[in-house]
């Protein structure tokens, strides 16, 4: 008997030969075989395929293959970098808009990077780029997109990164959610650490979260 | 004659009994066998390494036939794919090796205290033993591509995972940014139009007059002005409230709603 680890479900697979496309087959004595989730699968799982081999094919180490994550590839690296300090200009020219588009170029970028450079650099990248477009948001007092990319910089990289948990604190705070923000503020607390320099800072916006509270309770109570 | 009927009898018990056992025993292995094999896998179908062996074995079926269709269907399938197969191969590894080493202590601990039976048991250490054999499969593969690059396949494919994963966290948070976006336009509105509503209830109050829209209660501060200057430029300050009101929304209105005593008072000296 043969082994499962031998065997394998062949799948119609058709080249395309100019592109080099893979897709599966669409013969109709073949498709019918599958049901319908089954062959969603297979379809995201060539189109992934197909982006990774282009991703592969542009590549210029010897025998085509990802080259280990370390040592990094410090193009790309300076590219964003570059990218981010023309947007820290514009911001501190007071430009929130233009600050905005170039942040958001700088994060299509650091997020385009190919998957085998190392997690972390990518973490930090894109924490920081997030962190920064949140405040030129939040310049322009467009709170619930400032919201959003604290978030999702807290995300890339809880620890010290108190300036995100910050924003993200303040944005709810400009929107009136209490319960949210004492939330939030709690947990970047919790994980910065209140002796640090950033938790100073959020010790503090927790108190005016607080005072936020309770004045909202006292309104909800004289209301109803 | 005697003796050997005698003499069948235990030997005939003994076949029997040899003879029962012995399908006993068979059939109940056969059972175990059978029960073994029909355990369900750890996980979903493969389908990244089924994908990688269908691209491989596209190409033997052309290479039976003529030396130039081999070479077509070499070409049709080119290396780079197969290494981006592979590539997708590995990084499913990766992701089944991880889970299979979270889930491991957690399993020995409920079985030990028998909360889960035998067989779930069999069935991760099967799958255990399959994913080694999986892992040393795609290493002897990746080696035959580029020397060296079975050492290096599984950092890039951990490495590939790991992105992934955070950018599948960062996409979700992005992607609530319209639902947030529309729910801070509803409020901002809603607080703006709780603030006419106190606006207008405040008029109401002032003016001893059931609540109207701005627009109207600007006409009737002004009304009165108007009926007595006529509406120049030059003439009072009473004038110069009014336009301010029509001109402004609502933090002007309520600069008006507090002004408006001033402009009772206003239409007293217009009168005299």
């Amino acid at each position: 008997m043969a082994r499962s680890v031998d065997l394998f479900t062949q799948y119609p697979l058709i080249v395309d030969p100019t592109s080099k496309a893979i897709s599966l087959s669409t013969n109709t004595t073949t498709s019918t075989s599958y049901t319908h989730s089954q062959t969603t699968a297979l379809n995201t799982e060539l189109t992934t395929l197909n982006t990774l081999h282009r991703n592969l094919l542009s590549l210029e180490t010897p025998g085509g293959i990802p080259p280990p994550p370390l040592p990094i590839n410090p193009k790309r690296t300076a590219q964003i970098t570059k990218l981010k300090d023309t947007a820290n200009t514009a911001f501190r020219k007071n430009n929130h808009a233009e600050a905005v588009r170039l942040y958001t170029f700088a994060l299509d970028m650091a997020l385009s990077r190919p998957g085998w450079e190392p997690v972390s650099l990518a973490r930090d990248e894109l924490a920081a780029l997030y962190a920064n477009r949140a405040q030129a948001y939040m310049s322009q007092r467009e709170w619930a997109e400032g919201l959003v990319d604290a978030r999702a910089s807290v995300e890339a990289k809880p620890m010290g990164n108190a300036k995100a948990w910050w924003r993200g604190g303040q944005c709810l705070v400009e929107m009136g959610r209490w319960e949210e923000a004492k939330a939030f503020v709690g947990r970047g607390i919790e994980i910065e650490g209140k002796e640090s320099e950033g938790g100073k800072e959020l010790v503090q916006l927790m108190g005016e979260v607080e005072e936020g509270l309770k004045r909202a309770a006292q309104a909800t109570a004289s209301s109803s | 004659m005697v003796d050997w009927i005698t003499l069948a009898v235990p030997f005939a018990y003994l076949s029997v009994l040899i003879g029962s056992l012995a399908t006993f025993s068979s059939l109940y292995r056969k059972r175990k066998a059978r029960k073994a094999t029909s355990l369900e896998p750890w996980f979903p179908p493969h389908i990244q390494r089924d994908i990688y062996f269908s691209l491989l074995h596209l190409e033997p079926s052309g290479s039976s036939k003529e030396k130039e269709k081999e070479k077509e269907k070499e070409k049709k399938v080119p290396e780079s794919v197969l290494k981006a197969a592979l590539l997708r191969r590995a990084t499913e590894d990766i992701r089944r090796v991880m889970a299979l080493r979270s889930q491991k202590q957690a399993l020995s601990i409920l079985l030990q205290r028998g909360s889960v039976g035998d067989d779930l048991w069999q069935r991760f250490l099967r799958a255990e033993k399959e994913m080694e054999e999986e892992v040393r499969d795609v290493v002897s593969e990746a080696n035959a591509y580029v020397p060296g690059w079975g050492q290096t396949i599984f950092q890039s494919a951990n490495e590939m995972v790991n992105n992934a994963l955070i950018r599948e966290r960062i996409e979700k948070h992005q992607k609530k940014l319209e639902e947030e976006k529309a729910w801070w336009d509803k409020k901002k509105a809603n607080i703006q139009e709780g603030f006419m509503k106190e606006l207008d209830a405040e008029k109401g109050v002032d003016s001893t007059k059931p609540a109207a829209p701005v627009a109207v209660e600007s006409k009737k501060v002004d009304a009165p002005a108007a009926a007595s200057a006529p509406p120049a430029p030059t003439v009072t300050e009473s004038d110069e409230d009014a336009v301010l009101v029509e001109a402004d929304d609502q933090p002007a209105a309520s600069a008006a709603v507090q002004k408006s005593p001033g402009g009772g008072k206003k239409k007293k000296k217009g009168k005299k």
